[in-house]
């Protein structure tokens, strides 16, 4: 009876802490209102995802819809004795990617890359790395979406509530009277209690939001699919995570014996650190490392190989042909005259041509994505956005495995209208409902695997953050009541004498 | 004056004392060297990789074989957009815009392969170039030099000495400021001088200089401003840890939230057609030209009664000239417009994003720093435009003088078969773009321009409209 008593009023004097220094926190000037900006800007981004997803879902639309326009167009222009060969060089089949609703949070490389494309029969690298509509001015000043709320802005906001947590009191010498209440360790918990409440209602709230505006399945979503297992689940704990991992910054520089303006210069340097200089720094090093000269070499031989063949034997192109496709080796052409089933051989020889410089690009790019997921790790915001965009299905990665959704359409489609072409058929002979249709690229891999290595790093980056400030302060020497209280200059630095 | 410098050389000693400044001058300073160097080496590959492969590009055009010129068509040229000289300084738009673009018949294509392309989403973070040194980071380390400037004499209670000394209110801040603008030019000056080295050995041609002149100029003011915005928060701040707090959210504002934010205003307000939106309505606007390649197309039956009138003869096959190729160039001059009149719907599109990004640099300096810095370096989205305009040009007289080719020097009679000899192929002209002026893109940036003068004129109206304050800020406060 007696413990829970003690217990209670325990609980109560916690509750009252926290509650006091919440409603100091908030009557102090600009963070209310940074708040409220933080919260309208997030709403704003939210809602622009979600008209992202929904402009993504109308293209594809479109795409189908042009598609079955240009078909019925074709067949009406064309009389029913032209060979399916001739349309078949103007049709432009879709092969939409679908787009995640978390895309809405973390929009990566949408902006810049085409998800909608429309695939002819062919020559294929010319094809696949279409661009989207995008204004240059627009990408190069940069995007808000909802993780660069999450993971840039949110961290400058708990710097602004915690960086003063303890100098601030003691540059207004009311630390010692607040010591009167409680035992500093207990106080220290309730102040950051009190930040920890403030700062995870407001991620709360704008994850809320984002799912509200976008209807993210954050339960019952189906274990697979590009919203499926757990996707939801592993980027709101990223996004915590993250949030606990400044928090962990903000406490290991703040409790330290420096002055407010010291502690504010230090974490805003190492905000700039983090979440500019170190990606930039990384970015650069990756391009170095790994440069891409293969993107203008395969755009040259595709052109070259495809247009040689025009000068050529037919022969010579076909038992190129036969090489990738010996199915078909029984198949000869005329040499003097044309054919459809030689000119999409033309056109295959062409991809031939780009194989060896396409396949290097896209190692290029592989390299790039891994060595970047890899160093990222050490960069806390930037694992985490990594973390997001694949997550979301917008990284480099899932780029590539759309381009390889692509090439597999592609083959399907060869080998659906091959036989017609070799038999020379006409337009009436292709039952166009049967043609095939695409099938999208699948996420790439679990959702554990790519939140997992994010959120250990998150965890080990803040534990160490916590263990070296630890460390630091039972080094620290003189810690005279003097030497706690008295006022520092702007280097943290006691001024002898000083006014208080 | 003598105050002025006094008052200055109390500054610099007191930021030369504090072990935290010196340390970020010299990250920044290190930095700006390390920017150059590596947006140089990048610039300086990518233009020799473009070089190489346009030679390539070329010389497989000059040594085509004996080809149908319909052919040609087809084969096509390709272009590598070449990078302004200062790209290295301030790489602008160019990552986000094609640089090769392959022209052929029929089609405007867009240009394909820019870098952000081939980047991670480290890149979405910002890029780590001499601009974004000078344009993020320098105004973060001039307000960690002087964000204590005036505020700390106050808290220290030195202010009063120095006014009592005969120092008036606005010397005291102009020697502040001139402190604090000696930082900066420290920091900045190792990228100046290597971004010269590099210009002087380009050649140091009267352009160059000039856009490296206006990089200067619009730095030089854009910091400017910073330092004078520092001094008036400090002088207005009753303590220093408020002036801090007060300029980094300034700047987290003004350099970090604006941009991003104006770029979702302008998508919000003025949407873009997706690439598959814009694909299906050329695709929709083209099939009101009939086909070229079938020279039976009844499209074409008004211009075939016009030329067999003109001939006075009774079937295309009795025309002197070959009838394909006057319909291949009918069609190819119908397409073009059609595509050239889609394409300026896109970019009028792009014109009105662009207006709302201009208006809300009047509200954030640095978004109109950067319009000024990339329109002076050379890579705004006018440079990209006019590569595109000027590569669209050069298609459409190389088709149209195939497509004569075609009609004179091709017979009807079993057109398919024939063929042109190689000396055709060299004696087309090669491709050359240039640059806009330096004057033009300036003068199409009013607004920028008045942005910038905005904000210097505001901290310095401020300054002087608050200088006879100085001594009483915040007094009630300390003494209490």
């Amino acid at each position: 009876m007696r413990a829970g008593q003690v217990k209670s009023s325990g609980a109560t004097a916690w509750a009252r802490l926290i509650r006091l220094e919440l409603a100091r926190v908030m009557r102090s000037g600009g963070v209310t209102v940074a708040a409220v900006l933080l919260l309208g800007l997030g709403i704003h981004a939210a809602w622009q995802g979600n008209r992202r997803i929904q402009a993504a879902e109308d293209a594809a639309a479109v795409a189908e819809t042009a598609y079955r326009d240009q078909l019925a167009h074709l067949i009406s222009r064309y009389p029913p004795t032209t060979e399916a060969g001739e349309l078949l060089y103007y049709l432009a089949l879709p092969a939409s990617q679908p787009v995640s609703r978390l895309s809405a949070l973390a929009s990566g490389r949408t902006e810049v890359e085409s998800a909608n494309l429309r695939i002819r029969l062919l020559a294929l690298e010319g094809q696949l790395y279409e661009q989207e509509t995008l204004n240059p001015r627009l990408a190069a000043a940069g995007k808000l979406d909802l993780a660069f709320l999450l993971i840039a802005l949110i961290p400058l906001f708990v710097i602004a509530v915690t960086y003063d947590i303890v100098s601030g009191e003691r540059e207004r010498g009311t630390w010692d009277m607040a010591r009167l209440f409680a035992r500093p360790r207990r106080l220290l918990a309730g102040k950051i209690g009190a930040r920890v409440i403030l700062v995870g209602g407001l991620v709360t709230a704008l994850a809320l939001a984002g799912a509200f505006l976008v209807e993210a399945p954050l339960i019952g979503a189906s274990p697979t699919g590009i919203d499926g297992g757990g996707r939801a689940g592993w980027a709101a704990a990223l996004v915590a995570l993250h949030t606990l991992f400044w928090f962990a910054l903000c406490l290991g520089v703040a409790t330290r014996r420096r002055s407010s303006t010291a502690n504010a210069m230090i974490l805003v340097g190492a905000w700039v650190a983090l979440t500019f200089l170190a990606p930039a720094v990384l970015s650069l090093a990756n391009a170095v490392l790994h440069p891409v000269p293969e993107a203008l070499e395969l755009t040259v031989r595709q052109r070259q190989g495809y247009h040689e063949a025009w000068d050529l034997p037919p022969s010579v192109t076909m038992e190129d042909f036969y090489k990738d496709y010996p199915e078909w080796s029984d198949q000869t052409v005329p040499e003097d005259e044309f054919t459809w089933a030689w000119y999409y051989a033309m056109n295959h020889r062409g991809d031939q041509a780009a194989r060896d410089a396409s396949l290097a690009y896209r190692d290029v790019l592989t390299q790039r994505d891994e060595w970047a997921r890899r160093w990222s790790l050490l960069v806390p915001p930037l694992a985490t956005r990594l973390a997001l965009d694949r997550l979301a299905a917008t990284d480099l990665a899932s780029q590539l495995a759309y381009q390889d959704a692509v090439r597999r359409y592609h083959e399907r489609l060869k080998a659906h209208f091959l036989p017609i072409l070799f038999a020379a058929a006409p337009i009436p002979q292709v039952d166009w409902e049967r043609v095939p249709s695409f099938e999208p690229a699948a996420p790439a891999g679990q959702a554990s695997q790519a939140g997992f290595p994010a959120a250990t790093a998150l965890v080990l980056a803040s534990i160490c953050v916590l263990l070296v400030a630890r460390i630091r302060a039972t080094r620290a020497p003189g810690r005279t009541e003097a030497a706690r209280f008295g006022p520092t200059d702007r280097a943290g630095r006691r001024i002898p004498g000083g006014r208080r | 004056m003598s105050n002025i410098l006094l008052i200055a050389r109390r500054q610099v000693g007191a930021m030369r004392e504090d072990r935290y400044f010196v340390f970020l001058l010299g990250l920044v300073a290190a930095l700006g060297i390390v920017s150059v160097l590596a947006a140089r080496h990048h610039a300086a590959s990518e233009a020799e990789q473009r070089a190489r492969y346009q030679a390539v590009v070329d010389r497989q055009w000059a040594e085509q074989p004996e080809r149908h010129p319909h052919r040609v068509i087809h084969y096509g040229f390709l272009v590598f957009r070449e990078e302004a000289p200062l790209a290295f300084f301030d790489p602008g738009v160019g990552a986000f815009a094609g640089t090769s673009l392959f022209l052929e018949g029929h089609r405007q294509n867009s240009a394909s392969f820019g870098d952000a392309r081939h980047a991670t989403a480290m890149l979405s973070f910002g890029r780590l170039t001499p601009a974004a040194v000078l344009g993020l980071l320098l105004p973060l380390l001039i307000v960690a030099a002087g964000f204590a400037s005036v505020s700390g004499e106050r808290e220290k209670g030195t202010l009063p000495l120095i006014l009592a000394q005969g120092a008036t209110p606005a010397r005291i801040m102009a020697g502040k400021a001139l402190g604090i603008g000696a930082a900066a030019v420290v920091a900045a000056l190792p990228i100046a001088l290597v971004t010269a080295a590099f210009v002087a050995a380009g050649g140091g041609d009267q352009p160059a200089v000039a856009r490296m002149l206006a990089l200067a100029a619009t730095y030089a003011a854009y910091l400017a401003g910073w330092v004078l915005l520092t001094v008036w928060v400090s002088s207005r701040s009753a303590s220093s840890r408020a002036a801090l707090a007060r300029l980094v959210a300034i700047w987290v504002v003004l350099c970090v939230a604006a941009p991003r934010l104006g770029t979702s205003l302008a998508n919000a307000l003025h949407p873009m057609p997706s690439r598959a939106e814009f694909t299906a309505q050329v695709e929709e606007a083209q099939r009101q030209v009939g086909d070229s390649h079938n020279p039976d197309d009844p499209f074409f039956s008004a211009l075939r009664d016009e030329y067999l009138a003109r001939y006075q003869v009774a079937s295309v096959e009795e025309l002197p000239i070959n009838w394909a190729g006057v319909v291949s160039r009918e069609g190819e001059a119908a397409t073009s417009r059609i595509n050239e009149e889609q394409h300026q719907e896109l970019l009028a599109v792009h014109r009105r994003q662009d207006r709302v990004m201009a208006w809300l640099g009047l509200l954030s300096p640095h978004l109109a720093a950067r319009d000024l810095s990339m329109a002076a370096a050379g890579t705004g989205p006018e440079a990209v435009e006019a590569f595109r305009s000027q590569a669209e040009a050069h298609r459409y007289a190389i088709i149209q003088r195939l497509n004569d080719l075609h009609t004179h020097e091709i017979h009807y009679e079993n057109d398919r078969a024939q063929r042109l000899a190689r000396q055709h192929w060299t004696q087309f002209p090669v491709f050359r773009s240039d640059l806009p002026s330096l004057r033009r893109v300036l003068a199409d940036r009013p607004l920028s321009l008045a942005a910038l003068g905005l904000w210097i004129a505001l901290p310095l109206a401020g300054l002087g409209l608050g200088r006879k304050r100085l001594p009483r800020v915040g007094v009630d406060r300390l003494s209490r």
